[in-house]
């Protein structure tokens, strides 16, 4: 309970508590519109609540040990050529979230103060901040709802790709229907895969192409044997671990994508609006986005159709298995869904280590005997959805922003501990926790084959994309209007042509501008 | 802990129970370790609560003859001691829906009763027909997997998961849902698979093995509508 040597200021406190308020404005909108989720398969509000309780604990020390190889903006800058889960969800949202909620939760309980763990959520909050404003740096934004509820990431250049590469298809051909089969699969298997969320599924866009059409990018991920254990075996046939899906879509307007990386079209999507569509894969370990089965409209067809089989069979096998699980292990799987969201920040970074993310801390598996299926709904719904939690009351003249009523979902930092208000730094180290689940399988599906998890961390520590090396990295959209015919220009598109099937070598300037 | 100016109970008795029990252990393992609140925040061995005194919490309230209520049937399955029973079995084929939020209408010149209403995913040209069929349990879907599905099956499914039916749902020709919101995940997955799906719905004295009739082709209920209230119902009959 010491004050002395503190490491932050009276700004610093401010902006904190202003990235906590906009958290936990944000997050009451996005549960607005959902009822809490409950599955006669999954104990699902139970495991949220576990995984919240595990990433207060945990994510301060791991967020640290991963900016030890590597900066939170710098990976950033390496996520917008992948369609990994560092996007909308897991980081725009799901970080910062979980955090704070579980750091609620506490104090519901009477084991946190508003001005305990401060130097920890200090530091999460802005590694957060600083990973946001790097991924979202094409916008300038913070999140797709400081955007307007739009998720523009990409740069022009890979949006010039996207576009020209795409192959047209409309209803009736095979391809319209093998593309649709596979999406309808993929999202059946994504949320299967990360036991009843969304979070290894996500949107991103639109992106203006003409008059008629609007290009949505969509991410299927965690789909291969990859760091989620329960994938082992299941996922054996599955090529690869991210697929992102390019679509055209006529006539029809997505007005939002939030922060869950949901959509919202008008009129509503439905599949006879698929006008084009693409497919590529990526990871930590690919240099960019990687043209998958796009070599013709014949090959890409078939490439769905096969995919769409692999994941078939893999749903089918998955099911089987977790049906026989038992409630501690179906807990213990969601609840290590949710808190490894941010996991890919260790892959990218070369860090992951099993014992960091497959295990629930011991400190928040002390409450697993309270989270039976009822308190975990009851307490979910107050904490998200009604804010009825005592921490989360205000002072009667308040009215909260969407909820119009004196609650805020999440506490801010007291400014007292700046006059001598004692307070506990941080929750301390991570301890040795476990899991219930069979043990990670040393099996890791990459776009450089499959590998063992140090081949694995270890390949990711040597590579470097040439996009986020000089001269290149800071070459930003700004650069890009000023010097769009400069030698410098043409090879930075030519960077991202390097597999594409219409634009290869072309440069900066493909529309014969 | 301090006193708080602004607080007020939780709404759940059950909530208001369990933290009051869990703040209670915290002020008495605090007590114990002779004022070691750091040690508490950190979880330190000895001055922060154990996994067999959180199980203390969830003792009393079982002593008192509480029982909590279930959402997970593996849930049930794995602990019946401490659920209350399920009302008649999940798989009873004479199991029907009865919310009180239903609404219903006598017979029309077709001779279709109004039995339910539900909010529509996506606008469809037309209604959709076909037999009715509770799906509840994961024994339900397994059987389903060996058995096949119907080929005019309308699934009648509690939750707005997107998991329990998820090696079937594809073979439904509709879905009716009794919880969530078109953005939930069964409304999403039936989206991506073409499946006309009402979601939100409130049944009434609708069985398995009844031929029903979906509203389908009623506009789509946008998701603002859940924050303004305004209620876009489509309708749910039975027909003769």
């Amino acid at each position: 309970m010491t004050q002395e040597g503190k490491k932050f200021s009276y700004v610093q406190l401010l902006e904190t508590n202003n990235l906590i308020q906009y958290v936990a404005d944000e997050s009451y909108w996005l549960c607005l519109t959902r009822t809490v989720q409950e599955s006669k398969l999954y104990p699902v509000s139970a495991y949220i609540l576990l995984s919240y309780l595990n990433a207060f604990y945990r994510y301060p020390e791991l967020l640290r040990k991963i900016e030890t190889r590597m900066k939170a903006e710098d990976i950033a800058d390496r996520s917008r050529a992948m369609g990994v889960k560092l996007q909308a969800s897991q980081m725009t949202w799901c970080l910062p979230a979980f955090y704070l909620l579980g750091r609620e939760l506490l104090l519901s309980y009477g084991l946190l103060r508003p001005q305990d763990a401060v130097e920890d959520i200090v530091y999460v909050m802005d590694f957060w901040k600083r990973f946001q404003l790097s991924w979202q740096r094409n916008n300038g934004h913070l999140s797709n709802a400081q955007a307007g509820h739009r998720a523009q990431i990409l740069p022009d250049r890979t949006l010039e790709v996207f576009c020209a590469d795409l192959f047209h298809c409309q209803p009736g051909d095979k391809l319209h229907e093998a593309a649709n089969a596979f999406m309808a699969s993929a999202s059946q298997y994504a949320f299967l895969a990360s036991c009843e969320s969304r979070i290894n599924l996500t949107n991103s866009g639109p992106y203006r192409i003409d008059a008629h059409h609007e290009l949505l990018v969509r991410d299927f991920m965690d789909m291969g044997e990859c760091s989620l254990p329960w994938l082992d075996g299941v996922a054996a046939k599955v090529p690869f671990n991210n697929f992102t899906v390019t679509m055209s879509v006529r006539d029809c307007h997505f007005h939002l994508i939030d922060d869950w990386g949901s959509f919202e079209a008008n009129p509503a999507f439905t599949a006879d609006k698929l006008a084009g569509v693409g497919l590529y894969v990526s990871d930590s370990l690919s240099d960019g986005y990687i043209p998958y089965g796009m070599g013709s409209v014949t090959e890409l067809a078939e490439t769905f159709a096969a995919l769409n089989e692999a994941l078939k069979e893999a749903t089918n096998e998955l099911w089987l298995r977790m049906a026989a699980w038992s409630r501690d292990q179906l807990l213990d799987a969601g609840a290590l869904t949710y808190f490894t969201t941010a996991k890919e920040l260790a892959h990218v970074a070369g860090v992951f280590d099993v014992s960091d993310w497959l295990e629930i801390d011991p400190r928040a598996d002390c409450f697993r005997p309270l989270l039976n299926d009822e308190y975990g709904n009851v307490a979910l719904a107050e904490l998200v959805g009604k804010l009825t939690l005592p921490s989360q009351q205000r002072s009667p003249f308040t009215m909260a922003k969407f909820a119009d009523r004196p609650v805020s979902m999440c506490t801010p930092i007291p400014y007292s501990i700046l006059s001598g208000d004692d307070y506990v730094p941080s929750t301390g180290p991570i301890q040795a926790g476990g899991s219930s689940l069979p043990p990670k399988a040393d099996r890791y599906r990459t776009t450089r084959g499959t590998l063992t998890l140090s081949e694995y961390n270890a390949l990711a520590r040597e590579h470097v994309p040439e996009i986020c090396t000089d001269p290149y990295r800071f070459l930003c959209e700004t650069w890009v209007k000023y010097n769009g015919h400069t030698p410098l220009a043409d090879r930075l598109y030519q960077l991202e042509q390097r597999h594409s099937r219409t634009l290869r070598g072309r440069g900066s300037n493909p529309r014969g501008q | 802990m301090t006193d708080d100016r602004y607080a007020e109970a939780p709404e759940s008795i059950l909530v208001e129970a369990t933290h009051n029990a869990i703040r209670d252990l915290a002020r008495r393992k605090l007590a114990e370790s002779g004022g070691d609140w750091t040690g508490l925040v950190q979880g330190a061995v000895g001055a922060s609560l154990t996994r067999s005194e959180v199980e203390g919490v969830e003792r009393r309230l079982l002593d008192s003859g509480y029982r909590f209520a279930w959402s997970s049937t593996l849930s049930l399955r794995d602990r019946p001691e401490i659920y209350a029973s399920a009302d008649g079995a999940l798989d009873d084929a004479t199991f029907c829906f009865r919310h009180p939020a239903a609404v219903v209408a006598p017979a029309d010149e077709t001779g279709r009763e109004q039995k339910g209403v539900g909010d529509n995913v996506v606008q469809f040209a037309a209604n959709v027909i076909g037999t009715a069929l509770y799906v509840r349990t994961s024994d339900k879907v397994l059987q389903l997997m060996r058995e096949g599905v119907g080929k005019d099956t309308i699934a009648i499914i509690d939750d707005s998961g997107g998991t329990l039916t998820a090696p079937i749902l594809s073979q439904f020709v509709a879905v009716i849902c009794a919880g969530g919101t078109v953005r939930s995940h069964l409304g999403i997955l039936t989206r991506e698979y073409g499946i006309p799906c009402l979601m939100n719905a409130k049944l009434s004295d609708i069985r398995s093995g009844d031929r029903v009739e979906l509203e389908t082709s009623a506009l789509a209920r946008p998701v603002e509508t859940y924050q303004t209230g305004e209620e876009l119902p489509a309708r749910i009959w039975k027909l003769p």
